[in-house]
Parts: C-alpha cells; structure tokens; sequence
C-alpha cells in the first residue's frame, strides 16, 4: 500500500489514555486519573520518548521537489484565478443556484484512492490493520482489514481496536486550508456495500479555537451486508459533536459552510476481517427534512 | 531507637488518619522487635477511624480478635488480594453465583471495607471471565462495595476540589464499563450513587450523561440484529439471508438440513446445511439469461451479525457488454389496468433534476444467494442442483465456481467442520485449497454435470 500512514492523531479515538499517577499495587487495574494535555501536541504512545529533533529538521530541502512545488503552486493559483471568471467554484452561476446535489468524491481509478489516509490502532501499539484498495472492476474504494481490539501493553491504554479511513484535508495554492462549503444542502448521500457492520460518520469542521480542533461530528453509519448496493442519506442535523472520541454535553448543530474532512471509523469490538465498499460519497437536499438539529441545544435541568 | 520514634510519631498519624504511613511504621517496628506489635496494633485499631468518615462508622469501632488475626494473617501475605480472592473462591465454577459469593466475602470481610477500590476494579476486570458484563443486578451490587455517606461532599469547599478522587474515578469507571456493554442503569444505580457520592458528584454525571445519550440511540440502526442471535444454524441462515437479500417476495429453500451419517466403514460424514434464497424477479432474471453467458458461483463473502461472521455465497453473472445490451421496450399490452410506462412531462424545471451524477456501477445481476457452513464445491454443487428445479436453465448455463479459500482459515466456529474436509472433497477442490491465496476459478463441463443431474 503506497498511502501515506498517518501520523496525525487518528479521526476518532476510541481508546482513552491514561496516565498513571502511583502504581500502589501491580496487579490491579492501574488506579488512573484520565488526565487532559495542556497543549494536545500529536499522540506519544506511554515509554515513547519526546522527539529531540527541531522542526526544520524533518523537511526535505530537495531541488528537484522545490520545483515541483513551483509547478504544482502556480498551477492551482492559475486555476484559482481563472475559476473566478467563470463563476463560483469553478462552475457556471446558473448551474451553481440550481444545484441540487453534488458529488464530493467518486472513487474512480487509483488516484481517488490518493485524496484518503487510512490509519488504525498500530500508532497506539494496538494490532489491527486497514489497508485501501480499488474495487474489484476499479470503480469503487474497497476498505478492508482486520480489527483486533487487544490493547496494548503499556499499562495505560485500556481501549483498542479501531481502523479509519479520513480524507484529506483540501489545500488551495502554497498550501493554503481551502473548506467545502456544502451550506446549500442538507443531507449526506453515500452509496455503500458493507459487511452488516456498524460504522461511524465522523465529520471535521473548521474551527476558530485550537482546542477545539479535535472536535468531531459523528453518525452512525449502518450496513446491511450482502450482495446489494446501500443508498444511505443521513441528515446533517442529525451530527452530535464529540471530542476525542467523547460525546459532548453541550451540543451544537454541524455549521456547514467550512466543512475539512470526513472518516468512517469502525470500533464495533468485534475481532475479525471486515470491508467497506464505497461508490460515492454525496450531499443532496432534502426538501421533505426540516430539523434543524436532533438533539436538545437549550439549557438542560440538570445540566449536564 | 526507631520504635520508639515511629511511636512517638504515631499521634501524629493518628490525627491525619494516613494509612500508608501507618504502614510504613509498622513495618519498621516489625523489622526491629516482635514484641512491639501487640502494642502498636491496639494503637492501629485507634487509628482505624477515617477523618472523613460517617457517624455510622464511631459505632462498629471494638474490633474482635478474629479480625485481628485475619488482618495479621492477610498482612503477611502479599499485596495482591483480590484478584486472589477471585481465583480462590471460584476455583471450580465462574458463574453469577460464585461472582455474587466473592463480592459477599469481601463485604463481610471487614467492616470499614478497607480497599474497596482495589477490589471494585479487580472485579470490573474479571467480570468477562464471569460472563456477568452484562448483569445489571452484578454492576449495582459491585456498586454497594462504596460505603455510603461517607464520600458525599459536606460543605462547598468539598463539592469544589474534587472530592475523593480515587473513589469517584472508580464509581465512573464502573459506569464506563456499564456503558460499553450497553447496559443501562436503573433506579436503583442512581439511588446507589446519591448515596455514595452525592448528587453532582462525576459518577452522577456520568450516570445522567449515559441516561440522557442511550435512549436516543436505543433504536437508531435500520437493519436490528436481536442481542441473542438463534442458536440453530438453520434458523440462523434465514435470518441472515432475508436480512441481506431485502426483498419480501424472496422465498428462502432449505436445501439440505445438517445431519450426521454413519458409514458402513464407520466413519463419521456430516451434512451441513445448505439454505438459499431467491425472489420471483431473480428467477425470471436467470430465465432470460443468455446460456452461452456463463454464471458464477462466487464467495464466500462475510457476513456479520454482531459479533459473529458468517459466510454467504452467491449466484451471479458478469455484466452484458454494453454491444450486447439492449433495451427491452415496454410492451403496452402486457398489463392493460395500470400504464407500465409514464411518460409525462410535469413541467420539471432546470434545478428539479434530484439524481446525482455519478456513473452506474454495473456489476451484473445476482441470481440467488446460499448460506452453508462447509463452503466446499460438492456441497455448492447440490446447492445449484436444487436450484436448477425451479430453474431450468442452469442445466444450459456453464457454471463456474470462483471459491475464495483466503477467509476460511478464519472463520474460528467451524473448525471442526473444516478438518473433515479434505477427506471428502474432491481433488480439484483439494488443489485449490493448497493455493490459498489466490482466487480458484474451476471450469465445470457443465455438460456432463447437467447430464448427472439428469439422470
């Protein structure tokens, strides 16, 4: 698998890490206090030692990469700023005020396959594996591996077994953050083969605050399993906001106009090979949904 | 020189009520004489009231003497108690019972319940070895374990800083674990929790949190697998089966039920089951199928319910190259009450075009669908033979069999089945199990094999 791995932290955490105060008696479950990182730097696995290196250290100051840096650069903003003459996002105005769904990513050919990162427990020590493929007449994404849900040895992490594919995130030129604005519609469309497990949506947004940048939102995404293709529209109000793999008390409706990435996470705890096959990833409008968010947003008694 | 310091510092200790500094005394006065430790364990009997501890607690405060020497005896012993205590008492058996009995041990065991803690995720842990994860009774009763009152924070200072930490991490712990087994707490949880810690204390949130999130969950999947699936095999393929081939009209065909035969040589042969499913529609798809097109019996496939997988396979065809297609017309005659065919422009304007614009997948049409625990050829075979009753064609078709024998080393449940496997197949299905990785495509003289289902 030529995918780049992921090093940053993976889409939805299923493990909770803990940190071990005093070990007062070996055998036991450790008496630990989940404990929140002032600054949330990207996960160190327990026993792992901080990275001696400076920054610049990892950078690959090569010429020929340079230049290509230049090409790919100057051909986006060539493109940026053309795409401005003809209208918004590229496309025509008429056809952009009567667009009633687009198609965010089809996955046709290898170079689809390019635009997403899989990553699983490995990076916290755990032992399932994901990997990415085209589908079988190369027309679709098949995901596929093994899920181990055996955590590690450190002593500290209690959960594993979790695989996830995310896109990534959409640059502009010089790469600059560049978001999808799908503020028009109002329902998610996949089209997907599954194997009758049960997945998870994870939507990323902007956000303006850096603690804030682990905040998710998330869905269920349910499979039928079988031969058949499943159509499967999803509300976005339907969306609750989770951290860090935590549901989150105080919930907010998904804000649609600066959307980063979107992952499907499986964490059913069920040891053994599963597959994904996705046709199309989509949002459309949905005339007939008028909820604006599915969860309770005033103020609860008792508060929680 | 150190006794008698260590006793001068005991007021000290006393007042703080620190039981690890206690232990540390202790310890060094047992490393200088022996006969100091009557003295210091009527001193450490003093000592027992916590700081914080309730007013029930004064009145249990004379300890008999067979406490005392079960302390003696449990202090000579290693650190590790309670899981111990767990290997001890279910030493046979690892059922409710025995889980109840320990817990039952443990409270009678010493009144102020010195290390509960310990012993609450000690047994949060053995719990799965109990097969008692999912017990609500089990959680609310390891929740007892907490001496009530006693971690209820008193005065506004106490409800600001963190009030018993370690035990307040414990009860949310519990929680967690009750909530990753899906489990929902009941009435007597919380008025478990009220009492132990309070009414805004973390296990409490948590305990409102897991309330608040679990009924709007409760019923969100589409597609239900029932917690405890059918333990008949048979019973399971159906399920499993209408459940992926979602159609109504789809009429299910139990080919072959499992049984066990005993051979005039003695031998043990073992029948599995074959199930299959197919709709109306299905049958008049294969009817029209071009019989110089060859179909495919393709698997297995993984099907999960729950935490099980089974395994399905599939009759289907590869699709027509788009040269071959072609368009079937309506014909207006063939059902005279409804129109088969609208055509009416409804004045659609530019932006009501709601499909979206992606290519057809065209994968080609799947013909019926089977589910058998000994994915084999022979057993597929008699699958294709009993569907070639209700369908002659496939006496015509040329059948391939494209078995993928990469998924059968993990299916763990039929081992047993697969062992017996090799001494009955037959060679062909024998070569491709020694390639396992790579997908076997058997090309049947369909001729003779539709001639001995003939005869």
């Amino acid at each position: 698998m030529s995918l780049p791995k992921l090093t940053r932290l993976p889409s939805a955490r299923l493990l909770i890490i803990n940190h071990l105060h005093q070990q007062l008696l070996p055998s036991i479950t450790p008496l630990s206090v989940p404990r929140r990182a002032l600054i949330q730097g990207k996960y160190r696995r327990p026993g792992q030692p901080k990275e001696d290196k400076f920054p610049w250290e990892g950078i690959n100051f090569d010429f020929s990469k340079g230049l290509e840096g230049i090409k790919k650069h100057f051909t986006l903003l060539k493109k940026e700023f053309y795409d401005r003459w003809v209208g918004p996002e590229g496309k025509p105005i008429i056809e952009h005020m009567l667009e009633q769904n687009r198609v965010i990513w089809e996955f046709r050919g290898a170079e689809s396959l390019q635009h997403w990162i899989v990553s699983s427990d490995k990076e916290i020590g755990g032992q399932s594996e994901v990997y990415l493929k085209p589908g079988k007449n190369g027309n679709t994404c098949f995901l596929y591996g093994t899920l181990s849900s055996t955590p590690p040895r450190d002593g500290e992490t209690r959960y594993s077994g979790y695989c996830t594919m995310r896109s990534k995130q959409l640059l502009a030129s010089f790469d600059r953050k560049k978001h999808y604005d799908w503020s028009s519609f109002n329902t998610l469309h996949l089209r997907v083969r599954g194997d009758g497990r049960p997945w998870m949506i994870n939507i990323a947004a902007e956000t303006y605050f850096s603690h804030q940048k682990d905040d998710i939102y998330s869905y269920f995404l349910y499979t039928r399993g079988g031969p058949y293709w499943q159509d499967i529209k999803i509300p976005f109000s339907k969306f609750f906001l989770t951290h860090r793999g935590r549901i989150q008390d105080d919930q907010h409706p998904l804000w649609l106009d600066k959307i980063n990435t979107i992952g499907f996470t499986l964490g059913d705890k069920a040891d053994g090979p599963f597959q994904l096959e996705i046709d199309f990833i989509g949002v459309s409008k949905d005339y007939a949904h008028t909820e604006e968010f599915a969860y309770e947003a005033y103020k609860r008694n008792p508060e929680i | 020189m150190t006794c008698s310091r260590c006793l001068l510092r005991l007021p000290s200790v006393i007042l703080r009520g620190q039981s690890a500094r206690l232990v540390q005394c202790r310890i060094l006065l047992r490393s200088t004489s022996c006969s100091q430790i009557s003295v210091l364990h009527n001193t450490h009997n003093q000592v027992l009231r916590l700081f914080h501890s309730s007013p029930v607690c004064p009145k249990s405060r004379p300890v008999p003497a067979e406490f005392n020497n079960e302390e003696k005896e449990k202090k000579d012993k290693s650190l590790i108690t309670h899981d111990d205590l767990f290997e001890r008492v279910a030493k046979e058996t690892k059922s409710k019972a025995t889980f109840n009995k320990v817990v039952d041990i443990f409270l009678k065991r010493d009144v102020r319940r010195r290390g509960h803690v310990e012993f609450i995720y000690a047994a949060l842990k053995k719990m799965p070895e109990f097969s008692v994860e999912r017990e609500l009774a089990v959680y609310n009763k390891l929740l007892d374990v907490f001496p009530k009152e006693v971690f209820v924070p008193r005065n506004f200072i106490q409800r600001m800083f963190n009030h018993y930490p370690r035990q307040q991490e414990c009860g949310v712990q519990l929680l967690e674990q009750m909530e990753a087994n899906g489990v929902v707490p009941n009435i007597e949880t919380k008025v478990l929790l009220v009492q132990i810690f309070g009414e805004k204390s973390h296990p409490m949130r948590k305990y409102q949190r897991i309330m608040y999130w679990f009924p709007r969950f409760k019923h969100v999947n589409p597609f239900p697998v029932p917690r405890q699936l059918p333990g008949d095999p048979v019973d399971l393929a159906r399920f499993s089966l209408t459940r992926i081939a979602n159609d109504l009209d789809a009429k299910i065909t139990v080919y072959q039920l499992p049984h066990t035969d005993l051979t005039e040589s003695g031998e043990e042969i073992t029948v599995p089951h074959i199930v299959g499913i197919q709709s109306p529609s299905q049958m008049e798809m294969l009817a029209r199928h071009n019989p110089s097109r060859p179909v495919f019996v393709e698997g297995p496939f993984p099907l999960w319910l729950r935490k099980t997988c089974l395994y399905y396979y599939v009759l289907r065809a590869d699709p027509l190259p788009s040269d071959v297609k072609i368009e079937e017309p309506y014909d207006p005659d063939r059902c005279l009450i409804y129109p088969l065919q609208l055509d009416l422009d409804l004045d659609r304007d530019l932006g009501d075009d709601e499909s979206f614009d992606v290519d057809d997948l065209d994968e080609g049409p799947v013909f019926a669908m089977c589910m058998t625990n000994h994915g084999d050829q022979a057993t597929l075979n008699q699958w294709i033979s009993g569907l070639q009753q209700n369908n002659p064609i496939l006496g015509q078709v040329p059948t391939l069999f494209r078995l993928d024998a990469g998924p059968r080393e993990l299916q763990g449940v039929e081992t047993d089945s697969q062992q017996s496997h090799p001494h009955r197949s037959d060679p062909k299905a024998q070569r491709g199990e020694m390639q396992p990785e790579e997908e076997e495509i058997i090309m049947e003289e369909e001729l003779k094999r539709s001639q001995g289902m003939k005869q």
